[in-house]
């Protein structure tokens, strides 16, 4: 089924790429995403069963390909209006809608990936597609920026490809020919701890880079600062995902292991680390997509800490997963917009935005609401969970530290925020010819307004999914 | 045998701290991918005739002839001459490489557990601890793809201890690696090279806070 | 004893076969193969010439250095015949003996108080500093294969190994050979013919000495060529041969290291002068690597 979905995208995307007319690319679009909700949907119905030897529809993969299907909706549309305004070719165009697919393609064979090689294949893919779009732009800095996002992902992925190759040396001594996830779980006991735990210190280095967590997060920071809003988008919630998932995958392996308590101190100091990097760097940015990237960066140090909790722990890092693609989504679909008035990402050059887009100024209201974790964002729910989690595994000055740095996040978010939506417009700034259209953010709205519902008032299927999702790790 | 090209690729190593020149570089990777090949052809000879016979051919093409073509053509196009003063002088960066070379002897005798065929695992350790520090020392962005070669390497060389067991799927995985690697890095050097006419990295160090 | 009369017939002819060598492939006329013996019993001739700051030192210490020559050609065995004098672990004495010769050399160029001389003193301190590592771990590491520490037992046992020992002796040849050439100051550290003051080393050491001594110094530079061209041979050379045939692949063998040694000069430029000390702790470094691969296939382990 999968193998048909992807020759089936493969297909449409060479067709957009060498085809290059509008009208072609705006249907094959449009069948792609049909495609892709099709094929999660029929994951979701055949739940835990193999659909190769390679793939497996498993909780995790079906709940953050749903994730995915939304959110690529979401992106397609904002892209179109990006692509609009900003007035590309027709082949510019055409490379990047075709970029796009191969990239959820990538991203889909990721997720549902049984067997580390092919994870480890389809995470390689999702790294240059990216680098495509993110050079998007084609200025100085992005030439600068997607260089050093190559570079150090194809290292970060080297290092996790070794860790990878340690995990198989002690696999092979105890008869697995193969690399299935399930295979090793069920070996994993006999496996030789040190090696393990080497394993899993270089796969979680290497998909750092991906995830956005402590050693290589600096890569996806400067990708933020040039590439595209949608990109951006894109980048900072179903990529995250995907480093989130690789490392989950190896997790799973050791859980039942000898070594889990080694290794969830070790998620417990990248997550404090990344939480710290985030909040020395927020206090020198300038530049409002970095902080959004740093935003990112914390989040993710977050997840990991939830991971490295356990307990209730688990079920919260999954949550906080979800909840911060859809918040940090919609931030970057409205920054898009906030690009339209005043043609800057300089938080300097950017104030009074309420005054000039009475909806726009509303949505990132309830967005910053939402990503700083206030109630009644979703968000407030899984950083509760994780505290208590922390609190009860007996990690307090773990957890007291967090909530110490989390403070400075806010204040430093707030400021700029305010700063953002409540300042004086700044003089000079000609704003006749910037066409918005309010219904824009309604994508947003929708977005955070299912936050919240999920947040509050949780429907049954998608508790039994992250419920299933961590019922191997006990 | 294999000692015979443990050593030669030790010393190709040594070789890679004391050169300077861009073309020496290339052609230190040719050799180091003819002295894998050897290492391939002495070691991996209990799995079956077709596997042997395609890493055979893959190492001998991909890492002996594709990889050093391409990057000609990059040096060509950007007039690569010389590695302008790294920056720790030749003199250290060979007494370092000796001291990684023990560091790795120390590491590779600490892991060892008998049962693997750990013969390799001193000049992979080395060649990927090594691959790191030339990117490190070097200031120009083509030395950063050649360190990352080494360290493919190096993997390389990891693989085989397990390439008994687990043959094709390693090795498709370094050779997705290195295409991936050469074409991508290939052509972005070469946009590099034209937007900013130098592939110096400190041109590369405008975002900032 | 017949080792000895045997390095002593292959010194002189070593540095014409070398000048030979360089003339055929510069395609110019070759000077006679006793050329330089014709130059040497020249100057055996004449008599030395002091300054007045010299001391002493500046007058024995050309002898002293010959001597030490002499002397540590005792210690080396050829195939099956033992050297003069043989103990356990000779090398270092050897090696040792070797650089007490160069130290005379060093001080008495100090003493002359020429500025030019003490910058070659400089200099050729440093590169035998560099150098003598590499010699100290490659011996290290023959002696660990094989489990002997004297020159003859070394080469002894060395002889009955199998595969392993050719791998080890090809390095060991390669590594002795640049050894030999950094000693007695040949290309690409040091260029013989150039008179360029800024970049002599060792010429500029010997430039006040005159005469009897001068000789002295050139006779004891064949002299170590031809003890390294005998090591080198000791690793080709099988135990089990009759005595005609080691003698014969002896020969044969320093005039092959002679013809190689030319050919390197010929087709290799001088190094730069600061890229030297790179270059020659680049050998102690292949030393190192030698070293190490013996601890792996001997495996001895450090750590556990």
């Amino acid at each position: 089924m999968l193998l048909i979905f992807f020759i089936f995208s493969i297909i449409l995307c060479l067709s957009v790429f060498l085809l290059k007319k509008k009208i072609i690319t705006n249907l094959l679009s449009k069948i792609f995403l049909a495609a892709h909700s099709f094929i999660s949907i029929n994951a979701y119905l055949k739940i835990n069963q193999f659909d190769s030897p390679y793939y497996k529809f498993d909780s995790l993969a079906v709940l953050l390909s749903f994730v995915l299907s939304i959110l690529s909706v979401a992106t397609f549309y904002h892209s179109y209006l990006y692509l609009k305004r900003h007035k590309v070719s027709k082949r510019q165009e055409a490379n990047y809608y075709a970029a796009l697919m191969m990239l959820i393609t990538a991203m889909t064979s990721a997720y549902f990936a049984e067997n580390l090689a092919v994870l480890w294949a389809s995470v390689e893919a999702t790294t240059l597609l990216v680098s495509i779009l993110i050079f998007y732009e084609h200025t100085e800095e992005a030439l600068e920026a997607t260089w050093k996002y190559l570079f150090i992902c194809s290292v970060g992925i080297a290092f996790a490809f070794i860790g990878i190759l340690f995990l198989s040396m002690t696999a092979g001594n105890n008869g697995l020919t193969n690399l299935s996830i399930s295979g090793l779980i069920s070996i994993a006991k006999l496996m030789d701890p040190l090696w393990l735990k080497i394993s899993f210190l270089l796969a979680l280095t290497g998909f750092s880079a991906k995830m956005g967590l402590f050693p290589l997060h600096t890569v996806a920071v400067d990708a933020h600062t040039v590439a595209p809003p949608p990109i951006s988008a894109f980048i900072s919630t179903t990529l995250m995902n995907v480093g989130f998932l690789a490392i989950y995958r190896i997790f799973t392996i050791v859980a039942h292991t000898e070594i889990i308590d080694w290794v969830q101190n070790v998620l417990l100091i990248v997550g404090l680390l990344s939480v710290f990097m985030a909040t020395i760097q927020l206090q020198r940015v300038n530049h409002f997509k970095r902080m959004f990237a740093f935003s990112s960066l914390e989040h993710m140090g977050i997840v990991a800490l939830g991971l490295g909790a356990g307990g209730i722990g688990f079920y919260a890092a999954i949550l906080h997963l979800v909840f911060h693609a859809f918040t940090k989504a919609s931030l970057f679909y409205q920054v898009g917009q906030i690009h339209q008035f005043f043609k800057s990402y300089w938080i300097k050059d950017v104030s009074g935005y309420f005054k000039l887009n009475p909806v726009g100024g509303l949505s990132v209201l309830f967005c910053f609401i939402s990503i700083l974790a206030i109630p009644p964002s979703g968000l407030f729910v899984s950083e509760f969970l994780i505290f208590k989690a922390l609190f009860i595994n007996n990690h307090p000055f773990v957890a007291i530290a967090v909530l110490v740095l989390l403070s400075f996040i806010i204040y430093t978010i707030l400021k700029n925020v305010l700063h953002l939506l409540y300042d004086d417009v700044p003089v000079g700034l000609n704003f006749e010819n910037v066409k918005v259209n309010q219904y824009e953010t309604i994508s947003q709205f929708v977005l955070l307004s299912l936050v919240i519902y999920l947040g509050i008032n949780p429907p049954l299927f998608f508790t039994n999914l992250i419920n299933g999702a961590i019922s191997v790790l006990n | 045998m294999t000692y015979l090209f443990i050593i030669l690729y030790a010393i190709t190593l040594i070789y890679f701290a004391l050169s300077e020149r861009t073309k020496k570089f290339i052609w230190l990777l040719a050799i180091q991918g003819l002295i894998l090949f050897g290492v391939v052809f002495f070691s991996l000879n209990e799995i079956d005739i077709f596997d042997f016979i395609f890493i055979l051919l893959e190492t001998i093409i991909v890492k002996t002839m594709v990889v050093p073509w391409f990057l000609n053509k990059v040096r060509k196009h950007n007039q690569l001459k010389r590695e302008h003063e790294p920056y720790v002088p030749v003199f250290y960066s060979i007494i370092v490489v000796i001291l990684i070379l023990m560091v790795s002897f120390l590491l590779s005798s600490y892991l060892n557990n008998g049962n693997m065929h750990t013969q390799y695992f001193t000049v992979a350790f080395t060649s990927i601890i090594f691959g790191g520090y030339f990117i490190i020392i070097h200031k120009n962005i083509f030395s950063n793809v050649v360190g990352y070669l080494i360290i493919e390497n190096g993997i390389f060389l990891l693989s085989l201890a397990v390439g008994s067991v687990m043959p094709i799927m390693v090795n498709l995985a370094i050779l997705l690696d290195i295409f991936m690697a050469v074409l991508i890095l290939g052509l972005f050097i070469n946009r590099v090279g034209d937007t900013f006419k130098s592939l110096k990295t400190e041109y590369l160090s405008k975002l900032k806070d | 004893m017949l080792s000895l009369v045997l390095i002593l017939i292959t010194a002189p002819f070593f540095v014409g076969i070398i000048l030979k060598v360089k003339a055929k492939f510069a395609a110019r006329k070759m000077p006679s193969i006793l050329q330089p013996i014709y130059d040497v019993s020249r100057l055996f001739k004449k008599g030395a010439v002091y300054s007045t700051t010299t001391s002493i030192i500046f007058k024995i210490a050309p002898l002293v250095y010959f001597s030490s020559v002499v002397i540590a050609a005792f210690f080396i065995p050829i195939g099956s015949l033992k050297g003069v004098l043989s103990f356990n672990a000779d090398f270092v004495y050897f090696a040792y003996l070797l650089a007490f010769g160069k130290f005379m050399m060093i001080l008495a160029a100090m003493d002359t108080g020429s500025g030019f001389e003490g910058m070659g003193a400089n200099r050729e301190a440093l590169y035998s500093m560099l150098i003598e590592p590499a010699f100290f771990i490659l011996i290290v590491s023959l002696a660990l294969f094989t489990e002997n520490t004297s020159f003859y037992g070394l080469f002894k046992s060395l002889q009955i190994s199998t595969n392993l020992s050719y791998i080890l002796g090809l390095t060991a040849i390669y590594v002795l050979m640049y050894i030999a050439m950094i000693e007695n100051s040949r290309s690409p550290v040091d260029d013989p013919n150039t008179h360029l003051e800024l970049t002599m080393i060792h010429e500029v050491m010997v430039l006040d000495n005159s005469g009897f001594d001068l000789a002295l110094i050139h006779v004891a530079t064949w002299l170590k060529f031809s003890i390294y061209g005998a090591l080198i041979s000791n690793f080709i050379i099988q135990m089990e041969w009759p005595l005609y045939w080691q003698l014969g692949t002896y020969f044969l063998i320093q005039v092959a290291f002679a013809g190689v040694v030319g050919l390197l000069e010929s087709f290799r430029a001088r190094n730069k002068l600061g890229k030297n000390p790179q270059w020659i702790i680049m050998l102690s470094a292949i030393a190192i690597v030698l070293f190490l691969t013996t601890l792996i296939i001997t495996k001895k382990i450090i750590l556990y």
